[in-house]
């Protein structure tokens, strides 16, 4: 892809030199495109199921998907899983399209919030993101009793018209971070899971401070697998994946 | 009836709940030692807006699975894996995630209830048990119960060892089409036990997987992806390689290193070749592969002579090298033998009871016989006796048999002719509707209980089950409504209760010594079996295989088919729905892995093929069989023999619900009987017909229609 001119000169609260706060690595060489982290992440959430007609529409509400692209002619085809969510840019094409500044990011988490009761329902941030990880609420949906009683209070449950999206589950950081400064410490590495990561099988997902050079997956982020989604276009994303393996036939 | 709901009513509803389960306890024995305080008397340990957290586990698949569930104010919030339980260690797949909306699933069955669908009191319902129990000779009552609860399974054996009835048959959709049994007696003839094997693919450098879907739903998919990941990248600088044949390209195939299409049936003969080609490599003279002709196999399976010879020379190369029959290879006609040849490359490969080769699953703590599920050749003699009206009474739990037995056996014909059957089903399932009483069960998050593994874990293990939740409808568990009805008519069982019933099983491991846990007194062994979810060996219990296998020929005749289509066909369970998870909503919606198709059902099929055949994508077409027909969208899949046509199992309910009813097709529609030399249903070896119907209906497919905007043709 040629370099994108049309991304704005726009820098957030990004400040140069400074790392984000919260990140992610995926290992794509162990992810088994399994979908538990689809269902955990919907489950943790409050994600409305929204039918197969509106599914096959592409208005299904899944804040994660796995991503499953075709290479090469059978017998010589092959493909590879890639979890893909909001990758949580510092420098985020979604913010500055914004009207009533619903997607902006937050100072404390530094990560890209969507606030829900000032999105008025553009759908601007939507049409701008580069990873497609934005959903919207195109109707009220259907959750008959009692399936209503699985609902997560922790998390708001949206309303038509509103966009949202995968927010790292900034819930659990915060329910962390209480807890920690309740005890006097300091959040340890490990103590913050997102949904997705906590039911991965195969622990393909690793969450953790990427500004602390110390944590797991500063030192995933490290390894010479890395890479960044669409790194051309400088939104200087907070997940990184590691590549699949080598494909190299040892015979 | 429905509800959206805003961020006020939602404060208001979970008040209203929690004050409605408060009403609902009590509610019977089951319930023991689970009480839901109104708000103004709380438990001292509930705090408002603090989450407890129970430990149980998952009923989704027979895996055994740990869970530990959020709960809040008396309702389950959120499943999580339970780190502690040596099956899955904290993990979990989509549908033990989705299990809170089989509890919370709005088509629940939410009294007893008869064939009129008219409510009973549990009263007159045991009654009905104790009468059922009763007015029939031993040999005409039959229990027919699924995978797990195993407490269950036992409690049964022993009710049918009380009443001199026959012993209860287990079966369960996933225990057929991974052809189990053929497993086991593979086992006992090469390693003189039919026991469970569990593969340590962790330590393994290079594995074969003939067909084996162990990262979809093969025996314990949480537990295999777990060594999966391991033998990826447990070991800096080390990846070990992993070769998988198969006629489609699966979840675990796209995973593979090298992914071979080869031809259903062929698995056996590919096996014994590469096994020559192997010893030849490494300068063996093996008995068991005298007499195998490696070029009509590799003619067979559509292979060259080269890439066998290859492929040999890295099997042979590794250290530790592994190979592991999968379900499909082993439910042909020519299954049993492909079995032994496949795991013969495991003597060969001398990995038996070594790191990154084959074990013998630990015994379980309880009741430690194997239990095997039930081959489609004893559950034939079960239609059978029914269908001849020999058999009165049937008790059916945790198994859907008119779904999940091919109708081709003729249990749904059957069922007609028995005069009383009772499901314990928890929800309206094809069985269910048709049973004379319904006695609801409370669902898995709701029951006491616990499950030995199949597989997947080192440890000697019995994963707990325990409620998470007071009973949310009048359901009452099964255990209790026996145990009730066989003091009625005066043959009591020694339990008081379904609790008593299991501390008195698990009674042996109080003091015993290496257990996670242990106790000086039950009550305190009890309360920490709760605690942890279970008990299990610190230590490693794996069996180590011996093996003189290798000294006799080996040898696998070609498969035989049914039918006479153009066209295999390979039939896989659905990775995310399972055999029992069509009625959960956001599994329906979860994307297939492969083809990211949701809330149906599709064929299969190579874009080469459909092109001849001049179809497109979502036409609809008649896939016919012997036996019967189908009619589903088309879904071209360019990582297909083009001769190999593929549909997933688990859709196409006519009851079960309304998310599960009248969607999709069920591809047993179109099994035959035949079954191979261990019994199980030989239901890869079908060859179909593919008729065109002119009609067209779209797939809900995530791929190419990702984002707001929508469909977009690409």
């Amino acid at each position: 892809m040629a370099k994108n001119h049309n991304i704005p000169e726009y820098k957030a609260e990004w400040k140069a030199g400074e790392e984000g706060k919260w990140g992610m690595a995926i290992d794509m060489d162990i992810c088994t495109g399994c979908n538990a982290c689809v269902a955990a992440c919907a489950m943790e959430n409050n994600i409305p199921f929204v039918g197969e007609e509106d599914a096959g529409y592409g208005r299904g509400m899944h804040w994660i998907r796995i991503e499953r692209l075709w290479e090469g002619k059978y017998p010589e085809v092959k493909t590879e899983f890639q979890p893909v969510m909001c990758q949580q840019c510092g420098s985020a094409p979604c913010e500055p399209v914004c009207p009533v500044f619903a997607s902006v990011h937050s100072q404390a988490e530094k990560l890209n919030v969507q606030v829900y009761n000032r999105c008025v329902g553009t759908r601007y941030c939507a049409n701008n993101c580069p990873y497609v990880v934005r959903t919207f609420n195109w109707r009220d949906y259907d959750r008959p009793e009692p399936l209503n009683n699985q609902l997560n209070p922790d998390v708001t449950v949206r309303q038509r018209g509103v966009m949202e999206k995968c927010t790292f589950c900034v819930q659990r950081i915060h329910k962390a971070q209480d807890q920690a400064k309740s005890e006097g410490r300091e959040v340890f590495d490990g103590e913050v899971q997102p949904a997705c990561a906590q039911a991965c099988p195969a622990d393909a997902i690793v969450f953790g401070r990427i500004d602390d050079p110390e944590s797991r997956v500063s030192k995933l982020a490290k390894q010479g697998r890395g890479y960044k989604l669409l790194e051309d276009l400088n939104t200087l994303p907070q997940v990184t994946y590691l590549k699949g393996g080598s494909h190299v036939r040892n015979g | 009836m429905s509800e959206n709901i805003s961020r006020r009513d939602f404060i208001k509803l979970a008040g209203v709940t929690a004050a409605t389960a408060a009403v609902l306890t009590g509610c019977g024995p089951a319930s023991r030692y689970v009480v839901r305080e109104p708000y103004t008397k709380m438990p001292e340990y509930t705090y408002n807006g603090q989450s407890t957290y129970y430990a149980t586990t998952c009923r989704e698949c027979a895996a055994g699975c740990g869970l530990v569930v959020r709960t809040m104010q008396g309702r389950a919030l959120k499943v999580e894996g339970n780190k502690y339980n040596p099956t899955n260690l904290g993990k979990t797949c989509a549908r033990g995630q989705a299990a809170l909306q089989g509890l919370y699933n709005p088509d629940r069955i939410q009294n007893p209830v008869n064939q009129k669908g008219e409510e009973m009191d549990w009263d007159t319902a045991i009654g009905v048990v104790a009468e059922t129990l009763g007015k029939y000779q031993p040999d005409e009552i039959a229990f027919l119960t699924g995978l797990a609860p195993d407490h269950l399974f036992d409690l049964f054996g022993e009710v049918a060892k009380t009443f001199g009835a026959p012993a209860p048959l287990r079966y369960g959709a996933l225990g057929m089409f991974e052809a189990r049994a053929t497993l086991g007696e593979a086992a006992r003839a090469l390693f003189g036990q039919p026991n469970n094997l569990f593969f340590d693919l962790a330590g393994a450098e290079v594995t074969f997987s003939f067909g084996a879907n162990f990262l979809e739903t093969w025996v314990s998919p949480v537990a295999y992806t777990r060594g999966f990941a391991k033998m990826r990248q447990g070991t800096p600088g080390k990846r070990g390689y992993l070769v998988h044949f198969e006629p489609r390209l699966s979840q675990t195939a796209i995973k593979a290193d090298e992914w071979f299409a080869i031809k259903p049936g062929s698995e056996g003969l590919l096996a014994l070749a590469l096994g020559k080609l192997t010893a030849e490599h490494q300068g063996k003279v093996i008995a068991a592969y005298e007499g195998v002709d490696v070029e009509a196999a590799a003619e067979a399976a559509g292979l060259e002579i080269s890439t066998l010879e290859r492929l040999a020379r890295i099997f042979g190369n590794s250290r530790h090298a592994l190979a592991i029959p999968g379900g499909a290879p082993l439910a042909q006609s020519n299954g049993l033998d492909s079995a032994k040849a496949i795991l013969s490359l495991n003597a060969l490969a001398g990995n038996l009871g070594q790191p990154g080769g084959v074990f013998l699953t630990p015994a379980a703590p309880v009741n430690d016989g194997y239990h095997r599920p039930a081959t489609v050749r004893e559950l034939a003699l079960l239609v059978e006796k029914m269908a001849s009206g020999q058999i009165k009474a049937l008790f059916v739990h945790g198994v859907n048999p008119v779904f999940e037995i091919p109708a081709a056996l003729g249990f749904s014909a059957a069922l007609d002719k028995v005069e009383t059957v009772i499901s314990f089903a928890s929800f309206p399932d094809e069985t269910a509707v048709r049973a004379d009483y319904i006695f609801p069960d409370h669902t898995g998050l709701e029951s006491w209980g616990y499950q030995r593994l199949a597989s997947g874990a080192k440890e000697s293990t019995l994963s707990g089950a325990q409620p998470v939740v007071a009973p949310f409808y009048n359901t009452r568990a099964t255990a209790d409504v026996i145990l009730a009805a066989a003091e009625r008519i005066g043959k009591p069982l020694p339990y008081k209760d379904e609790v008593a019933f299991i501390q008195s099983k698990i009674e042996s491991l109080v003091t015993t010594e290496g257990g996670f846990h242990a106790a000086p007194e039950i009550n305190t062994f009890w309360a920490q079996f709760q605690q942890f979810g279970g008990w299990w060996t610190n230590d490693e219990k794996l069996g180590s295989p011996t093996s003189a296998v290798l000294d006799r020929p080996l040898a696998v005749r070609p498969a035989e088919y049914q039918g006479n289509g153009e066209y295999h066909l390979f039939t896989y369970v659905s990775p995310i729905l399972g055999e029992a998870g069509a009625n959960k909503p956001w599994l329906q919606e979860v994307p297939d892995p492969t083809t990211t198709v949701m809330w149906n059902t599709w064929v299969e099929i190579n874009p080469k093929t459909a092109e001849t055949l001049g179809l497109h994508d979502d036409d609809v077409v008649r896939i016919v069989s012997p036996f019967g027909a189908v009619e589903v969208s088309v879904y071209l899949y360019p990582a297909i023999r083009p001769d190999v046509i593929a549909m997933p199992f688990g859709q196409g309910h006519a009851a079960y619900g309304r998310y599960a009813e009248g969607r999709g097709v069920n591809p047993a529609d179109l099994f035959g009987g035949a079954v191979n030399d261990a019994g199980d249903l030989a239901y890869a070896g079908l060859k179909v017909k593919i008729e065109k119907t002119g009609q067209k209906k779209q797939l809900s497919r995530l791929e190419s229609r990702i984002g707001v905007y929508g469909y977009e043709e690409h």
